[in-house]
């Protein structure tokens, strides 16, 4: 066997040796169709899995094409069965086709006769179906595209949607390319996406997914719908849009709970669509009621499941779901395969990084001990508040302090859960606090002021630090951690922490009390970390003052 | 002129390689050895023989047997020529018939005989053949395939008997040319003259509702077949305009119902079905079964990679095993839920995990410990130590050799074997190591599967290196056609097989790899060097990483492999494994008595990168809170002032299992009883003293260890004998002087057998001297009716009674003098 860079294992996960002088090449070959499960340091993870391989072969990649990568690229002999299990999953794919009929309008061909007698036998798919027209063809209520191509996926026969989509009111828009540039992967994502017709683009964080969604735009030039997950990251889109393109803010709207503007570009939240007054969806309306050429998701991993059910409704449009993982903890990555489409482009995250445009954090975690009364309290607690108790350790907001001023002069954010804790670390540090009950005009003149460096220390609650794109904080400091998604949470970490203009990394500081739930989270926070790439390390309180 | 005589007269007139030959081809003759030329005529016509010689040949062989049995008549001694044999089957050449009747003279199945009187100058020019008179015996009721005559039928089954007068008369009333007639036997008769001719039988089928001829079609090469309600009234007299094919047939005695749910095809209709012919497809080659092809590369990897996985997997079963041996179930065997935990510690399948358990333990890497009835790996395994190709080849000399078939594992208990078995076993499944996956023809029949795999591989390979992809289907196929009579045998194995030989590597992407090649062509030594050159060698580092994790890139060093198990989990499946610290592990690692500076060093000296900062922060911290004072239970423990002796005890493999641990110089624990430890001690060749009941410890002085190899060590089941067994008997049968003139005892046996069955197929008297109770002999004339099970029912018309007497009391037999016939009424009862 020849020496490669893969391990091709019996559990259908494949190791990369970063190290090895053929990694890069073969990461570039397997990205296509395996899913980039873990990235520590040395090795790592992907895994093949049906979706992963019907990816390819709606981006055009045959069964072949896979084996030969595997075969090439590994160091031990591949386990049979796997090839086997990988020819047999592409080979489903596109055995249904949704065409467009001149005579019949919406068709499901096949040159299998087989594999549509099952499917039409299906209970489900029954009644989405028309008349038979021959053997191989039969007419689909056009109004049952998207559920039609759901419930294929679930049988596993994943259908090729060639249908085609509505060209949506045309609206002039171009991209103004002025002190900056389009990077080639956002160009070659664009491309990849107008090609495709619909789909997913992967993106790190912070590679600029917004700029694709604008060049996606360009490149339509009809109206667009934008959903996006709230108010803060509405309004960053809008000034994004204004600052990369041709679009006055007289054309780009608002939808939101607060404003209702519909313009040839709108921008909604996904909460205000999926607002529920007496059993219906009042603003669902906005969707359906207008001719958009362009519907744009953003984060496609985090979309609601009534979004899911009303993007069923619109598979004549063209949707780009824009995202920096596939991965959804809820599993309906088979439902934003299906209704938004297949992944269209998946840029290794190692290779941005290597081109500068992104860098990984330098985590640290130091670990208090608890001083003695605490502990005590802490013990005798009941099971409901040990994680406040031992989260909001008063030793804590002395090592903030000190680590505060160990990095004088950077701008510097301290996040935590407990708003008792924030109010009180905000007193002692004399820094505004944003939470919850913060207005959004205040919201935004305190980042504002962070962001010229009017502010250097900002202390916000979890509530308030969604989707904010702060590039200049440098040092984050974590008082208490959530007990919510660890994605969501390496997400926020990236958008964060960019790399700074003199090329210092930035820092994160996790702080942490020893021997209680408070550890328990943090190590699987951490595992997390470290499984995306985030060098991180352990420290003990004491030992803070030395390092600096 | 007895059969059995001319047999042997025949045998002593062969050449001496024309014997060896038939020796080599039917081994059982000559074992033990046979006496004299009449023994071997004797052996050679003795059922089972024949039955054994049957199992070896192939189709057209088999077919060319069956029609000659058909045209043939021993007990008038009228025989056949090969274009005699021609017009009975289609498609034969003369050619290829002579060859087949050499054959199958050569084996001793048919012999020589006159040609009938009234034949042609131009035919006798023609040798003339008849059977093997135990053949009618062995063949079947079938032969063929093809279905009982009308008369046998009638004298055979009552109810159609008692039918068939009526039948007749119906269909004569329905205006069928049929002749008249009286009795059940012209009845029978007539039937056998209105169909026997192709064209008539055309023209009576022409009236025949549709699908008809599709359902004659499915007695086409079995004369019997089930249908609900055989034996309904079914006749023409009241016969609908839509009868349905069943009981158009039936009503014309076109099938002939048997019981409740089976019908026969009478033999003249089968055989004006095939156009008058006995055999209507006739091939001398073998069909050769259109094949996918699958590349070298393809080939290579999938062997190399089942392998290397096998290899890792029977590595952990050990490990597992060590750590807690394998329960049995009272009933034999490991139970489910046991199989379950393994398989749950392997990450496998619990199939699987049954079938490398039953691997493991057929090639001896198990044992049952019969003190505690669990599956132990036995002290000292010497395939521990073995380079990884050579543990290869002592698991694949395992199999082969091995009389177990691991694969029947988790299926279900078949009826039959729970019938024999347990009464209430019926719907269980087989259980892992228990008695039930026992067959004793595994091996002839791996062996077999080898060669065709082989046969197949050599026909269908592609010049650009490419082999063809055998599937059981085509195995079977191939089977069928090389030895039809042993196809059934075959087919409940045959999955199994391939599955167990891709496992080892000897078919790979479904064709018959290199190494499998070697095996087949009993090359172990070549195997060897080709999976030397190929498999990956071990690697002895892993590289450690902030998420807590090591990777093993690749199969790892035995040693350090163990030792990274005691420090993290194991996740995942395949040739790279992955392990994961976590605090509970690392605790398990200093509960096992190390600390954190030799954790740090160990992992320090096998990673190939530096050790994470979190690493080392989780194994520091873990270690500063673990407790200081040690506690460990010991069930023994081992003292001698030898330090040097301790030092080696310790590094003994063979003493692993006893889990020994040096807690000072002179000092060792033992997790074993000291009874147990005293055990493996000796085994050694060591011979402690045990002081029990007081401190259990156990005393050794060192003596040479005697250690003794259990790699198994296969030969391939020989279907020939060997060569000096044959010369042996070739030299005793051309040396007896005398030769046929003296019967030996076992010959005189045969001879009296075939008299006795000879009379009762022609229904004649015969004289023989019987031995009493008292050991009197007395001669008594009687008919023989039949004989089965070392008895034989006889009427005795003197008393007109019907007696059973035992073979061995028979003295001889012969033929009465100036008997007559029995009456032929009394052969119809």
């Amino acid at each position: 066997m020849n020496d490669g860079p893969l391990i091709v294992q019996s559990d259908k996960t494949i190791l990369l040796e970063v190290d090895h002088e053929l990694a890069t090449e073969a990461r570039h070959a397997i990205a296509a169709f395996a899913e980039l499960e873990r990235a520590p340091e040395h090795v790592h993870s992907y895994r093949l899995t049906p979706l992963g391989l019907w990816n390819a072969r709606a981006a055009g990649l045959d069964a072949e094409k896979v084996l030969d990568t595997l075969l090439r690229y590994s160091r031990f002999p591949v386990p049979h069965s796997l090839l086997l299990d990988v020819e047999e999953t592409m080979s489903r794919y596109g055995r249904l086709r949704l065409e467009k009929d001149p005579q019949h309008g919406l068709v499901m061909r096949t040159d299998d006769y087989p594999v549509l007698e099952e499917v039409i036998r299906a209970k489900k798919i029954a009644p989405l179906l028309g008349p038979r027209i021959d053997g191989e063809t039969v007419v689909v209520h056009s109004s049952q595209r998207g559920q039609l191509k759901q419930l294929l996926l679930k049988l596993g026969w994943p259908a090729d949607d060639r249908a085609g989509y509505v060209d949506g009111t045309p609206h002039l828009i171009s991209l103004i390319e002025e002190g900056w540039h389009l990077r080639p992967y956002q160009k070659l994502a664009t491309e990849n996406f107008w090609s495709g017709g619909s789909g997913v683009v992967v993106l790190p964080c912070g590679a600029g997914k917004t700029i694709v969604g604008a060049a996606a735009m360009a490149t339509g030039c009809t109206t667009t719908l934008i959903l996006v997950t709230n108010t803060v990251a509405a309004r960053q889109w809008k000034d994004e849009l204004l600052r990369r393109t041709s679009l006055t803010e007289d054309e780009i709207g608002e939808y939101s709970g607060s404003v209702k503007e519909v313009r040839p570009v709108t921008i909604a939240t996904y909460q205000v669509l999926t607002t529920r007054r007496g059993g219906i969806y009042p603003h669902l309306e906005l969707v359906d009621g207008h001719d958009w050429g362009l519907i744009i998701y953003d984060e496609v991993h985090l979309l609601p499941a009534p979004i899911f059910r009303m993007t069923a409704d619109l598979q004549a449009r063209r949707r780009l779901g824009l995202t920096a993982t596939l991965v959804r903890e809820d599993g309906r990555e088979g439902e934003v395969f299906s209704l938004i489409g297949p992944k269209r482009y998946d840029a290794p995250w190692k290779d941005i990084e290597a081109q500068g445009y992104i860098a990984p954090a330098d985590c640290v975690e130091v670990r208090v001990d608890l001083p003695r009364d605490e502990r005590v309290a802490y013990a005798m607690a009941e099971d409901a508040d040990k994680y406040r108790l031992c989260s909001t350790s008063e030793t804590k907001t002395a090592l903030v302090e000190q680590l505060v001023a160990a990095h004088a002069g950077e701008q510097l954010l301290v996040i935590g859960q407990y708003i008792d804790q924030l109010d009180e670390i905000g007193q002692r540090l004399d820094a505004p606090v944003i939470k919850g009950e913060t207005s959004v005009r205040m919201r935004q003149k305190l980042f504002d002021a962070f962001r010229t460096g009017e502010i250097n220390t900002l202390v916000v609650s979890k509530v308030a630090n969604f989707s904010i794109d702060l590039p200049e904080a440098s040092v984050a400091i974590q008082v208490s951690g959530s007990f919510g998604s660890r994605q969501e949470e390496a997400q926020r970490l990236g958008r964060l922490l960019r790399p700074k203009k003199d090329g210092r990394a930035a820092r994160f500081y996790a702080l942490v009390a020893r021997d209680t739930l408070d550890q328990d989270f943090a190590a699987k926070r951490q595992r997390f970390l470290a499984e995306q790439g985030y060098a991180y390390r352990i420290m003990d309180a004491k030992d803070v003052g030395a390092a600096g | 002129m007895s059969l059995i005589r001319a047999l042997s007269k025949d045998l002593e007139a062969r050449s001496d390689d024309s014997l060896r030959a038939l020796f080599a081809a039917r081994p059982d003759l000559i074992s033990p050895a046979a006496p004299d030329f009449a023994a071997l005529a004797a052996r050679a016509s003795a059922r089972v023989s024949v039955q054994r010689a049957l199992e070896r040949l192939n189709k057209p062989e088999m077919q060319v047997l069956e029609a000659l049995h058909l045209c043939t008549n021993p007990d008038t001694g009228h025989g056949i020529s090969a274009p005699g044999l021609k017009k009975a089957i289609a498609g034969a050449t003369l050619t290829a018939l002579e060859g087949i009747l050499h054959r199958l003279e050569a084996l001793a199945l048919i012999h020589r005989c006159e040609p009938p009187p009234g034949t042609q100058p131009a035919g006798s020019r023609h040798r003339f053949y008849l059977p093997v008179g135990t053949l009618k015996d062995v063949v079947g009721i079938y032969p063929a395939g093809l279905g009982r005559s009308y008369t046998e039928l009638v004298r055979l089954q009552p109810a159609f008997a008692q039918r068939v007068v009526q039948l007749v008369a119906e269909l004569r009333r329905s205006g069928a040319g049929v002749p008249e007639a009286a009795t059940p036997m012209e009845a029978a008769l007539a039937l056998q003259r209105w169909t026997s001719a192709p064209k008539d039988l055309d023209g009576i089928l022409a009236g025949a509702p549709e699908r008809t001829r599709a359902l004659l079609d499915r007695f086409g090469s079995w004369a019997m077949g089930a249908v609900p309600q055989a034996q309904r009234m079914a006749s023409i007299s009241n016969e609908g305009p839509d009868v349905g094919p069943v009981d158009w047939l039936l009503a014309r005695g076109l099938l002939v119902p048997l019981d409740a749910s089976h019908v026969e095809l009478p033999h003249s209709v089968g055989l004006a079905l095939r156009g008058g012919m006995i055999v209507d497809h006739f091939t001398v080659e073998a069909p050769l079964p259109e094949l996918g092809l699958t590349s070298a590369l393809l080939r290579r990897n999938a062997a190399l990679g089942a392998i290397a996985e096998a290899l890792r997997i029977l590595g952990e079963l050990l490990a597992a095993v060590r750590e807690q041996p394998l329960a049995t179930l009272r009933t034999g065997g490991v139970g489910v839920r046991e199989l379950k935990r393994l398989a749950d510690r392997l990450r496998l399948e619990t199939r699987e995990a049954g079938l490398f358990l039953e691997i493991a333990a057929l090639a001896g890497l198990l044992r049952l410990d019969v003190d505690s009835s669990t599956w132990i790996q036995p002290p000292g395994l010497e395939w521990l130590a073995l380079p990884r190709q050579e543990q290869w080849l002592w698991v694949v000399n395992a199999w082969l050799a091995s009389e177990r078939a691991p694969s029947l594992v988790g299926q279900a208990v078949s009826t039959s074997a729970g019938h024999q078995g347990r009464p209430n076993s019926a719907g269980t499944s087989i259980n892992a190591l228990s008695g039930e996956a026992q067959r004793p023809d595994a091996p002839l029949i791996r062996r077999r599967v080898l060669e065709i795999l082989q046969e197949l591989t050599e026909e269908a390979s592609a010049p650009d290196g490419r082999a063809p992809v055998l599937d059981a289907r085509s195995v079977l196929e191939r089977a069928e056609w090389s030895q039809p009579r042993m196809a059934r045998r075959f087919s409940s194995l045959v999955p199994g097989i391939l599955r167990e030989a891709e496992l080892l590597g000897l078919i790979g992407s479904g064709a018959l790899t290199q190494l499998g090649a070697a095996i087949a062509a009993e090359e172990p030594d070549h195997a060897l060097d080709i999976l030397g050159e190929h498999l990956p060698a071990a690697v002895n580092h892993i590289l450690l990483q902030a998420d807590l994790t090591a990777v093993a890139p690749g199969y790892l060093a035995p040693g350090l492999g163990e030792r990274l198990t005691l420090l993290a989990d194991a996740e995942g499946q395949g040739p790279a494994t992955i392990y994961r610290f976590s605090e509970a592990s690392v605790r398990r690692a200093l509960d096992a008595g190390q600390d954190a500076a030799a954790i740090l060093q160990f992992l320090r000296e096998h990673s190939a990168t530096e050790v994470p900062q979190p690493l080392e922060y989780l194994v520091r911290d873990t270690a500063s809170r673990h407790g200081r004072l040690r506690v460990a239970s010991s069930a023994s423990f081992i003292q001698s002032d030898d330090e040097a002796a301790i030092s080696e005890l310790l590094q003994e493999t063979g003493a692993a299992s006893l889990g020994l641990v040096r807690i000072a110089p002179t000092v060792l624990t033992s997790a074993a009883s000291p009874r147990e430890t005293a055990r493996v001690l000796r085994e050694l060749g060591l011979s402690p003293t045990v002081q029990e009941p007081e401190p259990a410890v156990v005393r050794y002085k060192r003596t040479a260890a005697a250690t003794g190899s259990a790699r198994p060590v296969y030969s391939a089941p020989r279907s020939a004998p060997a060569q000096d067994d044959v010369e042996a008997q070739l030299a005793v049968l051309r040396h007896r002087p005398g030769g046929a003139a003296e019967t030996s005892g076992e010959a005189a046996a045969q001879l009296g057998l075939e008299a006795l069955q000879r009379a009762i197929r022609l229904k004649q008297a015969v004289t023989m001297n019987v031995v009493d109770g008292d050991g009197n002999s007395n001669s008594e004339t009687v008919v023989p009716v039949s004989v089965s099970g070392g008895r034989v029912r006889v009427f005795d018309p003197a008393r007109d009674t019907e007696r059973v007497l035992s073979i061995h009391r028979i003295v001889d037999v012969e033929p009465a003098a100036g008997q007559t016939a029995r009456p032929a009424s009394k052969g119809a009862e």
